[in-house]
This record gives C-alpha cells, structure tokens and sequence, in this order.
C-alpha cells in the first residue's frame, strides 16, 4: 500500500503523531455523520396522497468524506506537511478551473464538483497561509503585520487606482462586450455603490447605525415618481427636490434618535424604513398602494426621448444623431447618469470627510461627550449627517424610478437596507474603494452567477462568515488622517 | 471697585433624589491663577465640574463667569455644549476622553470645530476649497503645531491618539481643552496614573498654560504633590460641603482637613507617607498648627 508507506515515511517527519491526527479526523468525521444524518440523509418529499421518505445516502456519504478529508488534511498542514498539502491541492483546484473551462471530465453531479473545488481550495488556501506564517514567524514579523500591511498597500494605491477605475467606468459602453446584460449590471452596481458611498456618510463616518436607509431611497423614487406623472415635472427638474424631500425625511427621522446610540438607534431606524414602507403600501389616494406607480416618464437627452417613434414635433435622440434605432441607447444614457451620479457622490463625500463637519461627524462617533466639552453642537451635527446620507439615497430612488418606470412599496423592503449596509460594512468602514468591491461582489456576483441562483444565499452567508473571521473591521478598512504634520514617507515606521 | 472675579460660584447645590452631592459650596476662581479642588473620594468634586460644564444642571445655585474681555456668563441656564462654545469654559476627563481613531492632530483641530466651522461657511466654502476656509485650516493647523511641540510630540502627530504613551494623552487632552481657547480651564485629576516624570512635566505645562495664556484654571487633583507644588488657592470638599478655603500654606495647616482626610482620631502621630503628601512635619500632633 503505496499510501500507508508514505503516510508512515511523512509521520516520523510530523510534530504530532499520525494516529492522533487520524483519529481526530475520525471524530469529527463522526460528528459530522450524526449531524448529517438527519439533514442530508433523509427527505421528505411531498407527493399528492402522502408524504414520503426518501434517503439520500450517496450525498451523506459524500458530506463526511468531504469533512474527513479536509480535516485532515488541515491538521497534516498544521503538523508541518504544509508545503506538500498546498502544492497537491492547489495543482488540483487548478485542474479542476481547467476542466471547468475545456469540459474534459464531467462530474457526476455539478453541485457537488463545484462543492469539492470549493473544500479543495479553501484547504489549499490555508495551506498556502500556514506556510506564509511560518516563513514569516522565522523572518520575526508580527502575524497581523502582513494582512494590514496589503489593506494599506490597496488603500494607497486606491489613489493611483481611481482616474483608471473611473476612466474605466467611463468607457465601459464602448466596449466590445458591452451588450445589455453588461449595462444592466453595470447600473445596479453602480446604484449600490452610489447608495453604499452615501451611508457611508452616517455609518462609517458619524458612526449612527443605520438601518432603514432604504427608506429615504424609497422618499427619492416616489417623490420623483409623484412630480414626474402628477404635475409633469422631468428628471433633472425632480431630482433636487427628490433630494431635498429626502433630506426632510433624514431630518424627521433624526430628531427622535438625537439619544440613542448603538442597538437602540438601529432597532428604531430599522422601525422607521418600515414604517415608510407601509406607509406607501396604505395610504392608496397618495402612492397608489400596493398597486405602485406606473409610466414614469423615461429622462430625455436634452429633450430628446429614446422611442422609436416620437410624437408630432419632437425630435428622438436617435434621429437627431442620425443613427437606428437602438434600445440600447437609453441604457447607456442611464448608465451615464448614475456613473454621474456616483462620482458627485464619491467627491463630495471624500471631500467633506477632510472639512470641519466631516471631523465632527468622527469625533462624534469616538466620543459624544468629549465633543460636547469642545463646544461641538451634537443636535446640528448629527442631523447634518443623517440629511446628507440621505440626500443621496434620494438622488439614487429618483434614478431607480426613472430606470424602470415603475415602483411599488415591494422594491422597498429590509433586504434593501441590509444589502446597503453589507456593503459598506463587508467593504470596510470610511473605504470609498472598499465600497466598490463590496458592491462588485455582492451585486455583480449573484447577477453573473445566476445559473447557481439557488446557492446564492448560501454564497453570501459563507462569505459574511469569512470576513467576519479574517477581517472584523471590513475588506479595505484602513482610516488615513484627513490632515498631516509630517510626510508619511520620512516618518519612520513604529 | 474692584472686578468681579473669573468665576464666582455662588451657593451651588446638587441633589440627585435623596442624595446631596453637593451642599452649598460657595468659592471664587481667580483669572490667572491656579485654583484647586481637593477632598476625599466622593467629596463632590467631579459634580461641581459637571455643574460647571453644563454636564448637569444644578438644583441650586449660581455660576458666574467674568471673562477679563468683559463678557458675563451664568453657565447654570446654559447648555453643555454652549458653556465650551460662548462661555468659553474648556474641560477635561478623569478618564482620557480622546478620539483614540483621530490622529493627534485632528484632535486638535477637531478642538478648533467652531472656528473652522465658519470660516468654511458652515461647509459650502469648505467644498469649493475658496481661500479663506484655506487660511483659516492653515492657522488651526499652525495652533496645533504649537501646542504639540510644547507638549513635545510634534513627530507623532499623525499617529493615532489611542497609540501614544499614557502621559502624552493626558498632556494632548489638556493641550486639546487650551485648542478651543479658553478662558477657564478645568481639569479632572490630570495627573492620575502618572509616574513621577510626567507629572512633573504636567506642572510646567499646567504653570506655562497660567503664565503665558493668562488664563484661570481650576483642578481636580489626588497628588497632594501636584495640588501643593502649582496651585494659588485650594477650596477643600467633604461630603458635598466646603470645609476650608485658602493658601496652599493654610490648608496643609488646617485641622478640618487633615480630620477631612484621616478620620476624627487626633491622638495618633501622621503615618510617614501620608504626612509627606500633606506637606507637614510627620510628628506634629494634629489639632495644633
């Protein structure tokens, strides 16, 4: 036996007895069956006279073998056999990547191939850490050094970064590939990023939890909708007052709060996105109910619509440009309006974080009362705070309103707010670029990837755990001074 | 006639529900002088500041502010933050109370907000960068420049304020209180968890702060050997009661607070340590300065 003659070979090389090991991956290996058993390996299934017992013992089988192994395996890593373990698994996650591609092989089940890359790569990772670790503990470097170090790396060049992203953005349309699932995606990232960067403002920055900013998105969309098909007001006419009325609504929202710090103020601000929601959904004469809005009005390029037949005396944006007739057209102005849209977003928030308010608001957040002592009015800050995050939310609703012409109080509900502050929390707190990757991830991925739509939750959920175990405080959180004394290249390093 | 002094407290009295922390305690902080507040735990010396800086307000009494600028002050109708901004009264925490995330610097200019805060035109300068909010960020820049190389921590003025060594966060909290220019500066226990050294760096900070900036400036201290070495005048609290004013010289001589401190035997000689940090010889029977 080729494999116990190595497995003994490896042993005397091991800082822990193989038979340790072994049983070890036993146990859990049989903890895992016990767990198992009853939720993977039995299924009800609902026929039309009765309930039936199905078993899936293949799959049961499959999970503890899975969990055996990359037990295992993890502990050989531990043990010392790091650099052989990351080299085999790493050489096969590759193979698999590979054959995904070329098709060579096709496993018995897709779900179950991609879950046994996932494990492989995942073992193959902390392998791959392990040794880093250890390479690092004899150079005698601190261990969080490394991670924090990257952060740093990624946040300055973020700088750098930026005009390539933004330039990037700009000329995305014209891209090859660009075609109208491109676009689409495109916007909704856009969106989140835009609505990420604007609480940015009251979570990472004020430090107020937050979570019913969906509210003041939804005030911006109905309030545009309202103006638009009621007194026929255009899209850049409503859009400041959008704004405004979204603003109030932080406001209205912020006086009650003034208190509440923590818990206290996300269960209250969670109660009030709520309560806008139903709000809408009750009061019929105003909002239509559940039925929603209907016909907003599409924006116009200078007063031009995108239609293929506009009315008696109007000129289309597609025969003033002598062009055809191209649906895609009106997508590509909306994707530039919220890349627009964005970029003031991103400006100003960069911009009032390094001015007085921006200080207050996180001087505020480390201590209340040592700003009360420095004569800092913590009503007006507060308040500036919350109109301002939600000015943009309000901006951001009147856009969501335009591009699909229709909204009901369902587009409105907690998963909003909570995809919202993921985004912002999971991409690190104040981290404008950190936003962006957050809201590529978290919105971009589940629309790339929506063959596996069924696992998605699953996805997100796995990767909210990840992060909260490697990167508590977010993917990119790192705070530079708004203001400096010295220049950071001459200082030394402490 | 002569003028009203800095700070007149006038009966002031707080009672939370059936406890009296404070029991008509009248006193006067004089402009340019050090001014301390000293007695046994529990004494009621922190709600006297909190009174003071608007933390609480007073069930009874009078706080009158006479600022040599010749604006007048009654800090008891007055909101918290109010008192630091009009009044100019400036604070500082038994328990450090930095922006340990800010740098040393923000700190001090976050110290600056209400300044700052107009030169930018309540922010809509500020966005468009015009040259008047650039100015006025360039002189609260070169304030705090100041005050940090007096404090001598000029090369880590970027680092993160929870970062810097115990002392130098107390120094940077005094440092950022004298950021809001005030006319009277109170301090809660500065010197609490110093080692020697710091200490005494705190005196010469606390003396050059009296010196050069001309202010008032009212402590709270524990170190017998801080209280003693600076101050001009020391108002003794004891179960929410004024029980001595006066001199340094007087109260290290005054048999009601020596009992204050040790008890009401008399007989017993002063132990070593405890007569050291009164300033008395260590064999004098109490009772007979």
């Amino acid at each position: 036996m080729a494999v116990s003659e190595i497995a003994v070979a490896a042993g005397s090389r091991l800082e822990r007895p193989f038979v340790d090991i072994l049983k070890d991956a036993a146990i859990t290996g049989a903890v895992t069956f016990a767990l198992a058993l009853p939720l993977v390996g039995f299924q009800t299934v609902d026929q039309t006279t009765a309930i039936v017992l199905r078993t899936r013992f293949p799959e049961l089988f499959y999970a503890v073998a899975v969990i055996f192994l990359g037990r295992l395996l993890m502990l050989l890593t531990n043990a010392g056999l790091a650099r052989p373990i990351a080299a085999a698994t790493g050489a096969l996650s590759l193979l698999w990547l590979a054959n995904g591609f070329f098709d060579v092989f096709e496993p018995p089940h897709m779900v179950l191939g991609w879950l046994t890359w996932i494990a492989d790569t995942v073992v193959a990772l902390r392998a791959a850490l392990v040794m880093r670790r250890r390479q690092v503990a004899a150079a005698g470097y601190l261990r969080s050094d490394f991670g924090e170090h990257v952060v740093v790396m990624v946040n300055r060049l973020g700088g750098w970064l930026a005009p390539f992203v933004a330039a990037f953005a700009v000329a995305l349309p014209f891209l090859p590939f660009a075609d109208q699932r491109v676009m689409d995606i495109g916007i909704a990232i856009l969106t989140y990023v835009m609505l990420g960067w604007g609480l940015n403002v009251v979570v990472g920055l004020a430090g107020l939890l937050d979570l019913g900013y969906v509210a003041f998105y939804a005030v911006g969309a109905y309030t545009y909708a309202l103006l638009s098909t009621k007194f026929g007001f255009n899209f850049w006419e409503a859009l400041p007052l959008a704004g405004g009325m979204a603003a109030s609504f932080g406001i209205m929202l912020g006086f009650p709060v003034l208190r509440l710090r923590g818990d206290y103020l996300a269960i209250v601000t969670l109660g009030f996105g709520e309560m806008i929601r139903l709000i809408l959904l009750n009061w019929s004469d105003l909002s239509n109910g559940a039925r929603g809005i209907g016909d907003i009005p599409r924006p116009s390029f200078f007063g031009m619509p995108f239609t293929p037949a506009p009315p008696e005396g109007v000129v289309a944006f597609h025969q003033y440009f002598n062009l055809d007739f191209a649906p895609i057209h009106r997508v590509i102005y909306l994707y530039y309006i919220i890349l627009l849209l964005a970029l003031v977003t991103n400006f100003f928030t960069l911009r009032i974080r390094k001015l007085p308010i921006g200080r207050a608001w996180e001087a505020l957040r480390e201590d209340e009362v040592a700003c009360r002592a420095l004569g800092i009015n913590p009503t007006n800050t507060k308040l500036t705070a919350f109109a301002i995050g939600a000015t943009f939310a309000g901006f951001a609703g009147s856009f969501f309103a335009t591009r699909q012409g229709f909204i009901s109080p369902e587009s409105f509900n907690f998963l909003e707010s909570a995809i919202i502050l993921s985004i912002v929390v999971l991409g690190g707190m104040v981290s404008q670029i950190g936003v962006v990757v957050a809201a590529v991830v978290l919105i971009g991925g589940p629309e790339w990837f929506r063959d596996l739509s069924a696992y998605r939750m699953l996805a997100f959920g796995a990767l909210m755990v990840a992060i909260m175990v490697w990167r508590p405080q977010g993917l990119l959180a790192h705070r530079e001074p708004t203001v400096r004394l010295n220049d950071p290249k001459r200082a030394k390093p402490s | 006639m002569t003028a009203p002094p800095l700070l007149r407290v006038e009966h002031l009295t707080m009672r939370f529900g059936g406890l009296l922390a404070v029991d008509d305690v009248s006193f006067d902080a004089a402009d340019r002088q050090i001014t301390a507040i000293i007695g046994p735990n529990g004494a009621g010396k922190t709600t006297v500041f909190n009174c003071l800086t608007g933390f609480y307000k007073p069930t009874v009494g009078r706080l009158a502010l006479n600022s040599s600028e010749g604006s007048e002050h009654f800090l008891e109708r007055m909101d918290g933050f109010r008192i630091a901004q009009h009044a100019r009264v400036a604070r500082t925490f038994q328990n450090i109370r930095l922006f340990p995330r800010m740098s040393a610097l923000e700190n001090l200019l976050v110290a600056q907000h209400n300044r700052l805060m107009r030169a930018s035109g309540y922010t809509a300068f500020g966005l468009f960068g015009l040259p008047v909010y650039r100015h006025a960020q360039a002189h609260a820049v070169e304030r705090a420049r100041y005050w940090l190389d007096r404090i001598g921590i000029t090369a880590r003025a970027d680092d993160n304020a929870g970062t810097l060594p115990y002392g130098d966060q107390r120094r940077l909290e005094v440092v950022r209180a004298m950021c809001t220019e005030p006319v009277l500066l109170c301090l809660d226990e500065p010197a609490a968890g110093l080692n020697n050294r710091e200490s005494a760096e705190l005196n010469e900070l606390l003396l050059f702060i009296r010196d050069e900036h001309k202010i008032g400036v009212l402590l709270i201290e524990h170190d017998m050997n801080v209280v003693m070495k600076i101050s001009d005048y020391i108002v003794v609290l004891d179960h929410g009661r004024r029980i001595s004013a006066g001199t340094p010289e007087q109260i290290r001589n005054d048999p009601a607070v020596i009992r204050a401190y040790l008890g009401e035997e008399v007989d017993e000689a002063l132990p070593a340590e405890v007569a050291r940090d009164l300033g008395v010889p260590a064999t004098a029977p109490r009772g007979q300065p």
